[in-house]
């Protein structure tokens, strides 16, 4: 197995395959944390870092599942956001060209009981 | 024309290709670069470097009067574009023949009239020579727009006009989603291309991307050098390609070959230059002509075996012909895939970062083109492709395997890469077959790859390495014991 720790982050090779753990989850603390908290539907976070280039809704707005929220441009690709949720958008915390980090919170939708 | 240092506008793996032919044919290069490009393969190869400009492209890479003043200063005398950025844009190519830099490609009147690709098509009808059904009209309004797309009947494609590449390309499936799609074209389109012109064109269902590598030599004589396919794209953007194709018989390369230097030669084509089809129940139909170097150039390179890239450079120095006797047969079967900075298991999420260990395993017929290495870091400017592995064997399927070993032995740490998705691309039977059509990726890997590893056990595993690995990279300090090797006691007493 090949291992190497690079910047924040410990790669591994084995085999074919690749993979990576941030370098907090390998130490004793890491492990005891408790599994880093799942993406809820309501709370639309930025999966990649990027620019937004396009808001389609403003608060208060009612959306239905599938619909485009906003639209995200990295690398010269652009991602649509879409609601996974039948609701209404609670807060836009984003506003136009604005630069976002991975796990920036974009948009949080009222949540909707299961 | 006389050429002795050459300006290289462009970046990453590209630039170095274009490097090492300029090394090779003895020529002095410079590379124009940005700010984010300090740390890249082609900064630490070139002879001279200068900075045109900050990270985002229009302020450097995608910058004209940037390129020329910086080949000026540098005192070149010629610019090999690359592919992307300036590479189709008619002004650049006239702009540096206004400043007395040769241009490494077509006129400046070639590209214009075939890069457009409105005046492309009409030139095209005018030859009768087959085309999509469309719309590629003055009025670009919403409206026009959508009602044309009514009357080409769904599904329907976007395009950029000035396009290429995959950029500003939307696929329009329901009426519903036509508007959303059309205006995010457009604004791809202004941001890649400075130009929101789009076209609409109709989209064949189960066709073959394939194409045609053309060459105008300093006589003006125009070939082909046989095909590609590169029918393996997601989102209008190549992954895999091959030459020769699987897919055509003797008949219609010899027909597609025809079509494609027929319309080279109506543009007065000189360097190199594709010609792209979709094939679809045996009948083809011309897409559009990339007027410059492609990326996936070095297939052809690898069945033939030439040099485009020199061939460019002594074209622009007057010095290449074609001998008419010289008649190139393709030998075996070249593949290339393209590595892109991406996270598979989420669904090919870019990734960015700085690189650690970079491993390529060489061996016969394995080619590797990469811009970058360890301590390089991939940053979200550009494009994700970071390298290209390209093999050649003497048949697909055995090609195939080497590709599989190639890509399995390989090693990137420091970002995700699209490398478990190749493989899993690789081994799907209706690629073995060669039977893809462009919407392979579409209908068997849309949702990306599912990572079926059973995750305790790789963090396990990965805690009880990552301790070996700190008691290695310190090993006194870690364990306390005394060292007895013979080597620590000898250099004790030097």
């Amino acid at each position: 197995m090949k291992i190497e720790r690079v910047d924040q982050k410990v790669w591994f090779k084995d085999g074919a395959e690749i993979w990576s753990y941030d370098l907090a989850d390998l130490s004793a603390e890491g492990q005891r944390r408790k599994k880093s908290q799942s993406s809820t539907p309501d709370l639309i976070l930025a999966q990649m870092p990027g620019k937004i280039t396009k808001v389609f809704v403003k608060e208060g707005d009612s959306v239905v599942q599938g619909q485009p929220l906003l639209v995200m441009e990295a690398m010269k690709m652009e991602y649509t956001l879409k609601s996974d949720l039948n609701t209404t958008v609670e807060k836009v915390h984003v506003t136009l060209g604005q630069q976002m980090t991975v796990g920036a919170s974009l948009i949080q939708l009222k949540k909707v009981e299961a | 024309m006389k050429i002795k240092k050459v300006a290289i506008a462009n970046r990453g793996e590209v630039a170095v290709r274009i490097i090492k032919a300029c090394e090779e044919l003895g020529l002095q290069t410079v590379l124009l670069h940005s700010e984010a490009d300090r740390q890249s393969r082609a900064f630490r190869m070139a002879d001279q470097t200068i900075c045109i400009g900050p990270s985002p492209t229009n302020e450097s890479y995608l910058n004209i009067q940037a390129n020329i003043q910086g080949a000026i200063a540098a005192g070149a005398d010629a610019v090999h574009p690359g592919f992307g950025f300036l590479s189709e844009n008619a002004d650049f190519a006239a702009e540096c023949e206004k400043s007395g830099l040769t241009f490494i490609g077509p006129s400046a009147d070639s590209i214009r009239r075939l890069g457009d690709k409105i005046s492309f098509k009409k030139m095209a009808m005018a030859a009768g020579l087959p085309l999509i059904p469309g719309y590629e009209g003055d009025d670009q309004s919403i409206e026009r727009l959508l009602s044309e797309v009514e009357k080409i009947g769904l599904p329907v494609i976007v395009k950029a006009a000035a396009g290429g590449g995959g950029r500003g390309m939307k696929l329009i499936r329901q009426h519903s989603e036509a508007k959303e799609l059309i205006e995010s074209a457009q604004r791809e389109a202004l941001s890649a291309f400075g130009s929101e012109k789009v076209f609409l064109e109709k989209y064949l269902e189960k066709a073959k991307h394939i194409e045609f590598q053309i060459f105008g030599d300093s006589t003006g004589k125009i070939v082909h050098l046989f095909d590609r396919e590169c029918s393996v794209q997601r989102r209008h953007q190549k992954i895999i390609e091959e030459a020769t194709s699987p897919s055509l018989t003797d008949d219609l390369r010899r027909k597609m070959g025809e079509v494609a230097v027929t319309i080279a030669s109506l543009a007065n084509y000189k360097s190199a230059g594709t010609v792209e089809f979709l094939l679809q129940d045996g009948h083809f139909y011309l897409l559009e002509v990339n007027t410059r170097l492609q990326v996936e150039h070095p297939v052809t390179e690898e069945v033939l075996g030439v040099d485009l890239v020199k061939m460019q450079i002594l074209t622009a120095m007057n010095q290449f012909v074609f001998d008419a006797k010289d008649i190139r047969i393709p030998k075996g079967h070249s593949i290339e895939c393209r590595v892109y900075a991406e996270n598979p298991y989420m669904n090919g999420i870019p990734s960015t970062g700085l690189l650690g260990s970079v491993h390529w395993p060489e061996g016969p017929r394995r080619r590797f083109e990469f811009g970058f290495e360890k301590g390089d870091t991939i940053t979200s400017f550009y494009d994700p492709m970071i390298a290209k592995v390209i093999v050649w064997d003497e048949s697909r399927p055995r090609a195939i395997e080497k590709m599989i070993r190639v890509l399995k032995d390989s090693t990137v740490f420091g970002v995700h890469t699209n490398i478990p998705y190749l493989i899993a691309i690789l081994s799907h039977d209706e690629f073995i077959q060669g039977t893809m059509t462009t919407r392979f990726i579409e209908k068997y890997f849309s949702e990306g790859l599912k990572s079926n590893h059973n995750e305790d056990e790789r963090k396990k595993k990965s805690i009880q390495a990552y301790k070996d690995y700190l008691k290695q990279q310190n090993p006194v300090a870690n364990t306390g014991t005394t060292v007895n090797s013979p080597w620590m006691s000898f250099w004790r007493g030097v």
